[in-house]
């Protein structure tokens, strides 16, 4: 028998009816999507596998750090990220004691069978053996090798036996409960944190890469704030927001109110949950002009990194160009945690060498060149000149301190190879050395336009003080091998900051390190004793006095010609909010918000 | 000689070919290529950990042993995996042709036929000031570089005029052949056909000059029949040579459009292999791409047959 519809019933079909509709609404809301493009094809998502930039900057996305750097804090400044809080010193900078937050989860992987899986204090312990791992060759070892009690002597076993031991207790590595590690050193250093704040140093879940052996790079499995949920190789990679993300505020201790950026950045996302984006798509576009033009046809949200080439279109006079200010185009230009540099051998017999004689070659030859030419033409003025080895935007960093020794000076540089011996004696036109035998430099560059245009600006300059120049250009893995293998007389170089304390840079004149990071094989027994002095240093004045020494040293002896920091140009499109590229981070998609509407309404028109 | 016994014929005639192109690859690549260690060993490296990858790479064996392996990985279609991003060659080619054929089928058929259609035009009406303008013209088109066109191309079609987007590729092959291939089409077309049609018109004119036209003429024969039937079949055997010897420059032509356009094809991975020094991939393409071209040079070969019976397999 039918029954008639109570009231009651019909409200309730009402009330299902709304709630279908508002859900209807929900779910209908445009996601927030951010495009953007980077520059390199990727290479893959393991973070220990990591060497290039751009790959390394979407691990950053899916795992957690265990350290961070504040969004806002300029220099940048570390922050506890996965830890309770960033580890105190102890015993004179031997001992860490890494506390780990409970509560932190993997996203979602079959491998972990539908259960969650929690980050815990062992994930780290496990990505540091993986670090030395002799199978895995990681690039990223050097930032615990030689360092950790125990650690080098189970990677010497495992190149013995053919497998590494990821079970033996290694005494530096302790795990003190199930939420804590303490790691103990060799000996003191002050600057170990800032290695746990690299995504090559992100702790991994040791069953998944396990599980994915054969192809770990493709397989991402983080605690962050996105998940790879689709990656066309070399052509397109999907980050949505993870669903299993334990969601952070912006810190705004170190706001800068003066800074547009960053008032912009409290304006849009202050106090809300972060990540404010639902999917980020990422394109690599290996070229310049579909880069920029993708970007101008709103095909893409932001433009990480422009080219010089391109600045003169985007600022003119310093100030962003009328087209792209009409269409509410913002410009943000930084000074990169970097030096472009050009390293002399000094073990080649030519160039090389301490003694009076050769260090004038080498000044002389520095003198002669001029900088600012070099920044107005090829970097068309973004750049400024390096005073020191150490860029801006980094701990040691001096502003004060001034590179007399390497200001552009022909007439001295004449004089000093005038004085020394090094004369034209054939009347060619060029000097020859004291013993009278051929003098010519030997450039060792690698191939690109960039790169040709500063061989000739050598050239130009060094026929100016009488002195023979010659470009080697070869591939770049070619000018790898010479560099490594010494066989160069002079070399272009460059350095990008790992982390933002001088020492990263200054480790690149370190006599030890000949062979490896120092390329120029520049062995001097008071820098090397001052180097060793500031490792048992935590950052100070004392500190920041002996690699001010330090540099005062490179520039007397000269085994570098001091090049430029480069200015980067980043553009962005009036919808996107929160953007503050960080020196050493680049761009966290977490702290980006995009405004749909206005999106929407710009690919309209 | 029957069909059968040439292809066969043939066929055995590529292996010593096959043999000298792996020779060749192996020699240069060990000669010019880089060695790709100091690329994977990254920012900091020690001649230890060089000799390491280099041992797990196997490029510390002797290039006997090496090239042994290369001739093993040939002939059982297996390249191991990328040395710079370990996915497997066999995937990487698997999932890169797709984006180039897109490209490359539309690229060399609509190219062939407005070449050969342009060319029986302006044949016809040689010495007129149609003919002298589409000759000028296609000079100054192939004296541009082909890098100066994708430049004007994209600036114009793609942001000035905005008809197609500047870059981009998904995975529905519909898409692509409607949104993101036609300018990268667009643009190879206009670059390859003067040429063609250059010396598809002197084919036309050559065969223009033969005493059969001359015969089909005074016979009554219509100029329609005697240009589509008598004329185009005989000069249909240079140009379906033309178009077989095109096609690995065709290839490589796209390999700069699929850079230009973000398209992830073979020609792409190609130019990033080789500048990260990832022999696998090099080899396989370059392997792959060389039977390719035997391939088509042999069925082109049958197809003369087709084309003119007169033609026999010798």
């Amino acid at each position: 028998m039918k029954q008639p519809l109570s009231h009651n019933m019909i409200l309730r079909c009402v009330s299902a009816l709304l709630i279908l509709l508002s859900m209807t609404v929900t779910y209908a809301a445009q996601p927030k999507v951010l495009r953007v493009s980077i520059k390199a094809a990727e290479r893959g998502f393991d973070p220990q596998r990591l060497t290039d930039l751009y790959s390394s900057d979407i691990c950053w996305q899916i795992f957690d750090t265990v350290l961070d750097y504040d969004y806002l804090a300029r220099p940048a400044k570390l922050i506890a990220n996965i830890v309770k809080e960033v580890p105190v010193a102890e015993q004179g900078g031997r001992v860490y004691t890494f506390r780990f937050n409970p509560g932190i989860y993997y996203a979602d992987d079959p491998v972990f069978k539908g259960k969650k899986r929690e980050l815990v204090a062992r994930d780290m312990e496990y990505m540091i053996r993986r670090l030395r791992d002799p199978a895995l060759n990681a690039p990223y070892s050097w930032l615990v090798e030689n360092k950790i009690v125990g650690l080098d002597e189970i990677t010497e076993e495992a190149k013995k036996k053919g497998r590494m031991d990821y079970d033996t207790p290694i005494k530096g590595l302790e795990l003190l409960d199930k939420y804590t590690l303490r790691i103990t050193l060799k000996s003191p250093d002050y600057n170990f944190l800032y290695a746990f704040a690299i995504p090559q140093t992100a702790p991994v879940a040791r069953e998944v890469i396990e599980a994915y052996a054969d192809d770990t790079m493709a397989h991402p499995v983080g605690t962050g704030p996105f998940k790879l949920v689709e990656w066309v190789r070399k052509s397109k990679i999907v980050l949505e927001r993870n669903p299993d993300y334990r969601g952070s505020k912006l810190d705004t201790t170190y706001v800068d109110m003066n800074n547009e950026w960053d008032r912009e950045v409290i304006q849009s996302i202050a106090g809300k949950t972060l990540p404010l984006l639902d999917r980020v798509e990422i394109y690599p576009i290996e070229e310049e002009q579909p880069r920029y033009l993708a970007f101008l046809n709103k095909e893409t949200d932001v433009l990480d990194t422009l080219y010089q080439a391109y600045a003169p279109q985007v600022l003119q006079n310093g100030v962003l160009a009328p087209n792209l200010k009409k269409q509410g185009i913002r410009v943000f230009e930084e000074v990169q945690p970097e030096i472009l540099y050009d390293e002399f051998n000094m073990e080649d017999p030519v160039v090389g060498g301490y003694d009076e004689q050769h260090v004038a070659l080498r000044r002389a030859i520095v003198m002669g060149h001029n900088r600012n030419q070099e920044t107005q033409a090829i970097f068309k003025n973004l750049a400024v000149v390096a005073q020191s080895p150490i860029p801006p935007g980094v701990v040691g960093y001096d502003p004060a301190f001034n590179a007399a020794e390497q200001e552009y000076n022909p007439a001295k540089a004449k004089a000093l190879l005038d004085m020394y011996g090094y004369v034209d004696r054939d009347g060619d036109g060029y000097r020859e050395q004291p013993d009278g035998s051929p003098l010519t430099i030997s450039y060792l560059n690698r191939t690109g336009l960039q790169y040709t245009n500063q061989a000739e600006l050598w050239t130009k300059s060094m026929k100016g003080i009488g002195i023979r120049f010659e470009n080697r250009q070869v591939q770049f893995t070619d000018m790898l091998q010479d560099e490594q293998a010494g066989k160069f007389m002079f070399a272009v170089s460059a350095w990008i900051a790992d982390y933002p304390d001088a020492q990263n840079f200054l480790q690149l004149l370190y006599g030890p390190n000949t062979g490896s990071a120092n390329r120029s094989r520049f062995k001097l027994p008071a820098y090397d004793k001052l180097y060793e002095q500031a490792l048992m240093l935590p950052d100070g004045p004392e500190r920041n006095k002996l690699y001010r020494e330090m540099c005062r040293l490179a520039l007397a002896y000269a085994p570098w010609r001091l090049g430029i920091h480069r200015a980067f140009l980043h553009l962005v499109h009036p919808w996107v909010h929160g953007f503050d590229r960080h020196p050493i981070n680049h761009v966290k998609y977490m702290y980006i918000d995009i405004d749909v509407d206005a999106q929407q309404a710009a690919l309209k028109n | 000689m029957n069909i059968s016994s040439f292809i066969l014929r043939r066929l055995a005639q590529m292996l010593p070919t096959l043999l000298g192109v792996m020779v060749l690859i192996f020699i240069l690549f060990n000669w010019v290529g880089g060695d790709p260690a100091y690329i994977l060993a990254g920012k900091i490296s020690d001649p230890k950990m060089i000799a390491s990858i280099r041992k797990q790479l196997g490029v510390d064996q002797s290039y006997l042993v090496q090239f042994w392996i290369f001739v093993k990985q040939v002939f059982t279609f297996d390249f191991g995996r990328s040395w710079s991003t370990n996915e497997l060659v066999s995937n990487i080619l698997k999932t890169r042709l797709g984006p180039t054929l897109t490209l490359m089928i539309p690229c060399v058929i609509i190219e062939t036929v407005i070449a050969v259609i342009c060319a029986v035009l302006v044949a016809y009406s040689r010495g007129s000031l149609i003919d002298r303008v589409v000759m000028v013209s296609s000079t100054v088109i192939m004296s541009i570089s082909f890098l100066v066109y994708i430049i004007a191309f994209q600036w114009l079609f793609g942001y000035q005029l905005q008809w197609f987007p500047v870059q981009g590729w998904t995975g529905s092959v519909w898409r692509n052949l409607l949104i993101y291939a036609p300018l990268p089409v667009m643009l190879s077309v206009f670059v390859s056909m003067a040429p063609s049609l250059r010396l598809y018109r002197s084919f036309i004119l050559d065969e223009m000059c033969n005493d059969y036209v001359r015969t089909a003429r005074a016979k009554g024969l219509s100029e329609h029949t005697v240009m589509l039937k008598h004329v185009l079949r005989n000069a249909a055997i240079p140009i379906v040579t033309n178009v077989a010897a095109a096609l690995p420059t065709t290839l490589v032509g796209l390999f700069l459009l699929e850079f230009f356009f973000s398209i992830p094809g073979l020609g792409r991975e190609m130019v990033v292999a080789v500048s990260n020094s990832d022999f696998p991939i090099v080899k396989a393409v370059t392997v792959y791409l060389a039977v390719l071209t035997m391939v088509v040079n042999l069925l082109v070969d049958v197809m003369y047959r087709w084309l003119d019976p007169r033609v026999s397999f010798k």
